[in-house]
């Protein structure tokens, strides 16, 4: 049995060792905030911080993270970037949304103050097709209100 | 009364026509400009939802016992399945049924009757099932060709590995070109003119020819195309990431013969479509049969990969054209030849209607060829069509102005058009010469941004105009419902992909109603919850269903307004709804939840619909851009630095949320003019571009600074909001003003998108060999 | 699949069995073993076997462990300009937060052919199907047999910088870890199958940059990547998505003699003027 750390609890796994985090996350934990949309990497939506630190959860093997602390966008609802991000309009389809909010908590959780190109290099790993980017900007700019 | 019109009904630019039962439009056009919420920076009612990761999307739907699917698909562009065999299949672990072509269907003489049909594990000789989603022909790279359902998605995708399949491997055909000397046409060439092409050239000073080409582009919304169907008794139940919940319920009804009201169609939340989502999908097809022979809920979700490969595109287009002009800048010509790369199946959109729209031009002719080849049917995507020929269209305009040596933005004003010379109708509004006039203060920059050129980067301003559809229309159909506690839901099975229409359609309600927003609520996104909604493509959603709710909710005022009459012996003519309170002209004033609450638990139902739209009017949207650039002229990087646009969409209903659908359009309308394109293998016709690090999307560090205006006038003519749509125009003039933006900076043309460091080095290169042979001759 | 976590170099290199894999960021072995392009029984997670993090050893040389992320790279003032430059220039926020140094240097070509399993050269087969068909990410030097492009922009920064790698074996230049794919033996990188990248050491530079042309301002692999570093008189440039293994040029002359495809030839010309560059920036 594979014991994960997700948002504060404990919780038991009996993923394979071929299962990825995204995927025990949001079946078997019901974590379903982080989203799948690429499943190789390349497009951040599945992006959860692993001892604070931006991963992605789709290529992450769940074997690999026991002992580890995960956090998922259910861990950071009350983040105050959550509610910068609904005033700045910094999302349309919301599918890449949880992905971003994450990025941005783990950069402005040493970055309180980023930087315009700061926020461009934290935040390129998150691909919106919708194209919220400058209002993503925006809310990084503003979360401390 | 309910009245049955004959009436035209565009969606993306096409035309048809149906019979509409329309109730008339009773209600007075509001002020223009900002109301109470109308017209108000609105963050998004469900922002927090799906903000929070609490938004339950297609992709989050879960079922007990749901079995998931994974989906043989065609490797090659065109093939015969000689043999297929499930054997191995059907033996791997957690697999519960497949699904394959009909044997009837396959013309290899040798097809194993074992191996097409349908199986499941206990039924290894059941009949064979013909679907009409999947092909023992396959005629492109990606068509579905069997699939099976597992316990999970991984055990579905192992197993899938397992089907054997002997291919009769044939020779595609993959060049549009080829394909119309060939006559592989979808449809008949597509031909229009109005006077005389070669007179008007004749006519003309100056003409100017040039052919340009616009790439195959993937949508990649990222939520891929999925469903999860599960039958409840004789109904089945269709869980989808879609942008036309009823389109989907015709669709499935149809294939499966089943009343219509025997499928319900959900999606309360879908993560983006830009056009490739308005029907069912094979995936649904799969979904539901599956579902029911295993008597499991199934969902059957496209990867990334699928996606990309078999789930539409923008096609390809071959652009050559030709304008003509008198030495003052009188367009006298203006021709095209369009060459649609369609793909096997789709439809050959509209690449020649910006020509046919844009200008006071008397001489056009144009014809539009919808080449068949073996690559994968395309889809609406954002103004299929027009973005296109709007980027082949403005880029000629601004060669022919370099040639007359006018100003562009000049060239544009003078063949300004003021009715639509395709039918000789009136506008029902157009405010393109106020965009002119808005864009002037951004074009001026241009002196001071070219004085900014540092080598190697020279920097250029360039700029085009948008023309499109976006005036929705009948049927759309809206309930709104207040009940005891003075809170009111609207109640439509409309969906909101990601534009903010939700929340659009709270604010309209909320405005007739006289309540705060956070006293309305939207009902939307299930078929068995609420009456017909329009489809949300072709910017209809908004000009379709804000008529609608606003009629519901007007409905529902009146009834307050006969009721407090009656409570407080008023007439009715003195009271309105204002604040959460019904006030009487005297100065009266009480809660609307007094007034409601006389109803115990019982509630006040308005009903509305979208009323006709304008007899004889042409109602169009419009719009500019313009675009800042600097290109390194050593390395071909081309980096946008500013983009302002200005668009007449009428009236606007929530400005936060308009300027976002801009700001949205622009940074993908940069996608497709710098980085994005799909790559085939010009032997096999495969898909080399499925994953997202091969096809380029912008990131944030590819956004320019973007400024966004309206002109936000009401279009009095067209309903009682006098909204139109936004989701389509901003992607339109993107391209051709980056491209003009390019050529200011450079002096070179480039006329093939994308533009990639060889296309923009290509472009200099051509541009350096122009100059020395004009030094040379001169 | 088996999956085992051995916290001594030893102990890896004892796990590294027939058919298991070293596994450290997984950015690239995850999606190659869900693609069934890596097979493997057992995996073996290298994390706490192989050491992470920089260390200067002399002032002369940066030891960096090969499990040193390459976001902790990009930040770390102690590692020569142009390794900072290539992490920073690399793939996105998350890949560089997960993907190790050692990790990096193994990576596969990003050829979608090879990706997409068409029976190349590469695989094993008869025939480069890039040459014939869709390659404008592809090589302009080294070509003869396959037309795949190295993807590692560290690689290049560290071979103009002259870095030594240490495996759980031997010392070997970054050079020797790579070679063009023969008829006999088509893995571009030459270690042992049960080899173990541990340390590599980094010659400090008076002066060195990464210089990267891509599709899109961040997050895309090289067209080109240009490494170059200056000690003393000397310069080295490295170049990044030209061949199928990083490329050390050795003059800038050495352009001419670039072998491109119809669909590359821009490459040679990109590959010029950041040549030219990188050179002007390293004085």
């Amino acid at each position: 049995m594979l014991e994960l750390h997700v948002n504060g609890g404990t919780y038991r796994s009996g993923a394979a060792v071929g299962r990825s985090l995204a995927e025990t996350l949001r079946e078997e934990l019901g974590f379903t905030g982080t989203k799948i949309a690429c499943n190789e990497g390349h497009c951040g939506a599945c992006t959860v911080l692993l001892d604070g630190v931006p991963t992605l959860s789709c290529i992450t093997l769940a074997h690999t993270v026991a002992g580890r602390e995960v956090t998922t966008i259910e861990g950071l609802r009350e983040h105050p970037l959550v509610d910068a991000f609904v005033r700045a309009d910094a999302l349309q389809c919301g599918f890449c949304t949880p992905g971003q909010i994450v990025s941005a908590a783990a950069l402005v959780a040493t970055n309180p103050s980023p930087s315009r190109e700061e926020i461009r290099h934290a935040m390129s790993g998150n691909l919106c097709r919708c194209g919220t980017y400058p209002r993503i900007e925006e809310a990084i700019e503003t979360w401390q209100g | 009364m309910a009245r049955l019109i004959r009436t035209e009904k565009e969606v993306e630019g096409r035309y048809t026509e149906q019979w509409v039962v329309v109730e008339e439009d009773a209600l007075d056009q509001w002020p223009a400009g900002p109301l109470e919420t109308v017209g108000r920076d609105t963050p998004r009612v469900d922002g927090y939802e799906r903000a929070r990761g609490e938004a339950i999307y297609t992709a989050d739907v879960q079922f007990p016992g749901m079995l998931h699917t994974a989906v043989l698909r065609s490797p090659h562009a065109r093939a015969r399945v000689k043999r297929i065999d499930f054997e191995r299949a059907l033996a791997a672990p957690g697999v519960r049924a497949a699904l394959g072509p009909a044997s009837g269907e396959s013309s290899g003489g040798d097809a194993e009757a074992s191996g097409a049909g349908a199986y499941t594990p206990d039924s290894s000789a059941s009949a064979p099932y013909s679907s009409h989603v999947l092909t023992d022909e396959p005629s492109f790279a990606g068509a579905a060709v069997a699939a099976l359902a597992a316990d999970t998605f991984a055990q579905a995708a192992d197993a899938v590995r397992l089907i054997d399949v002997e291919w009769e491997v044939l020779e595609p055909l993959l060049d549009a070109d080829e394909a119309v000397a060939r006559e592989s046409l979808l449809e008949e060439p597509r031909r229009y003119e109005r006077g005389d092409l070669e007179r008007g050239l004749g006519e003309a000073d100056v003409v100017v020819e040039a052919e340009y080409r616009t790439q195959t582009l993937l949508h990649n919304a990222l939520e891929t195309h999925q469903s999860v169907c599960r039958w409840e008794g004789d109904t089945l139940e269709v869980y989808i990431s879609t942008q036309y919940i009823w389109g989907v319920r015709s669709g499935v009804a149809k294939a499966l013969e089943l009343p219509q009201d025997k499928v319900r169609v959900v999606c309360n939340f879908m993560g983006g479509g830009f056009g490739a989502k308005n029907n069912a999908g094979d995936y649904t097809f799969i979904a539901a049969e599956l579902a029911r022979r295993t008597g499991r809920p199934v969902r059957c979700a496209l990867t990334r990969r699928e996606e990309n490969m078999a789930s539409g595109n923008r096609n390809a287009t071959i652009q050559r054209l030709v304008a003509g002009a008198r030495a003052d800048g009188t367009l006298t010509a203006l021709g095209g030849e369009f060459v649609n790369a369609v793909g096997w199946d789709g439809f050959s959109a509209s690449t020649s209607g910006p020509m046919q729209l844009l200008y006071a031009c008397d001489n056009v002719r144009t014809v539009d060829y919808g080449a068949q080849l073996n690559t994968s049917p395309n889809a609406a995507f954002r103004a299929p069509g027009f973005v296109e020929g709007t980027f082949g269209l403005e880029c000629l305009l601004d060669e022919l102005a370099a040639k007359l040596d006018l100003d562009p933005l000049e060239l544009r004003k003078r063949n300004y058009s003021d009715s639509d010379l395709v039918d000789g109708r009136p506008f029902s509004s157009k405010r393109l010469l106020e965009c002119y006039r808005r864009a002037e203060p951004h074009w001026a920059r241009r002196e001071e941004v070219r004085a900014r050129s540092e080598a190697p980067w020279r920097r250029g301003v360039g700029l085009a105009s948008q023309v499109w559809y976006g005036g929705g229309g009948p049927p759309s159909y809206a309930w709104v419902r207040v009940g005891s506690d003075g809170r009111a839901t609207v109640i439509t099975a409309m969906q909101d992909i990601g534009t903010g229409t939700r929340t659009a359609m709270a604010q309209i309600a909320a405005e007739e109603l006289g309540l705060p927003l956070d006293r309305v609520e939207v009902a939307l996104g299930d078929s068995a919850r609420g009456p017909f909604a329009s489809i949300s493509a072709g910017s209809s959603t908004t000009p379709s269903m804000g008529p609608a709710v606003r009629a519901a909710a007007a409905d529902a005022a009146r009834q307050i307004v006969e009721i407090a009459a009656q409570r407080y012996h008023l007439e009715q003519r003195v009271l309105s709804l204002r604040g959460g309170h019904v006030v009487s002209a005297d100065g009266g004033s009480w809660p609307l939840e007094e007034v409601t609450g006389l109803l115990g638990s019982g509630q006040i139902l308005g009903k509305g619909a979208r009323g006709p739209n304008p007899a004889g009017m042409r109602v169009l949207t419009f719009g500019i851009q313009v675009a800042e650039v600097a290109v390194d002229v050593e390395t071909g990087e081309v980096r946008v630095e500013r983009v302002a646009a200005i668009h007449d969409v009428g009236r606007i209903i929530n400005p936060l949320g308009a300027r976002s659908q801009v700001e949205g359009g622009i940074i993908q309308g940069i996608g497709h003019t710098l980085s994005e394109q799909r790559l085939l293998d010009p032997l096999s016709g495969s898909v080399l571009t499925q994953t997202l690090d091969a096809y380029k999307l912008p990131t944030i560090a590819d956004v320019p600074e973007l400024v966004t205006e309206f002109v936000d006038e009401p279009d009095t003519h067209l309903t009682n909001l006098g909204a139109k749509g936004l989701g389509e125009p901003p992607i339109i003039p993107t391209a051709a003003a980056i491209a003009n933006a390019i050529r200011d900076a450079t002096g070179a043309d480039v006329r093939s998108l994308p533009v990639t460091r060889e296309e923009m080095l290509r472009a200099l290169r051509e541009a350096r060999e122009r100059e020395t042979v004009a030094a040379r001759t001169s | 699949m088996r999956l085992v976590r051995p916290e001594t170099p030893r102990d890896a290199v004892a796990a590294l069995t027939n058919g298991a894999v070293a596994l450290a960021g997984g950015t690239d072995l995850v999606p190659l073993l869900r693609d069934r392009i890596v097979e493997a029984d057992a995996l073996v997670h290298v994390a706490d076997a192989v050491p992470r993090g920089v260390t200067s050893t002399s002032t002369s040389i940066t030891r960096v462990g090969a499990g040193t992320t390459l976001g902790e790279l990009e930040v770390d003032p102690q590692v020569p300009q142009a390794l900072r430059e290539a992490c920073a220039l690399s793939a996105s926020p998350q890949l560089r937060a997960m993907g190790t140094l050692g990790g990096n240097l193994r990576q596969a070509t990003r050829c979608w052919y090879w990706r997409l399993k068409f029976p190349c050269y590469l695989h094993g087969g008869e025939r480069c199907h890039a040459k014939e068909g869709e390659h404008r990410e592809h090589a302009i030097f080294g070509n003869e047999r396959c037309a795949s492009a190295h993807p590692s922009d560290l690689a290049a920064a560290l071979l103009a910088l002259g870095a030594t790698v240490r495996t759980d074996r031997r010392e070997l230049g970054v050079a020797e870890l790579y070679r063009l794919p023969t008829d006999d033996e088509r893995d571009v990188v030459g270690l042992e199958r049960d080899e173990l990248i541990l340390e590599l050491d980094v010659p400090a530079a008076d002066a060195s940059t990464y210089l990267k042309a891509m599709d899109r301002r961040k997050w895309a692999f090289p067209l080109v990547g240009v490494a170059a570093a200056r000690v003393g008189p000397s310069v080295r440039v490295a170049l990044a998505g030209v061949a199928p293994i990083p490329w050390l040029l050795d003059s800038p002359a050495a352009l001419d003699d670039a072998t491109p495809l119809p669909g590359t030839a821009y490459k040679v010309e990109l590959a010029r003027v950041l040549v030219r560059r990188a050179l002007a920036a390293t004085g």
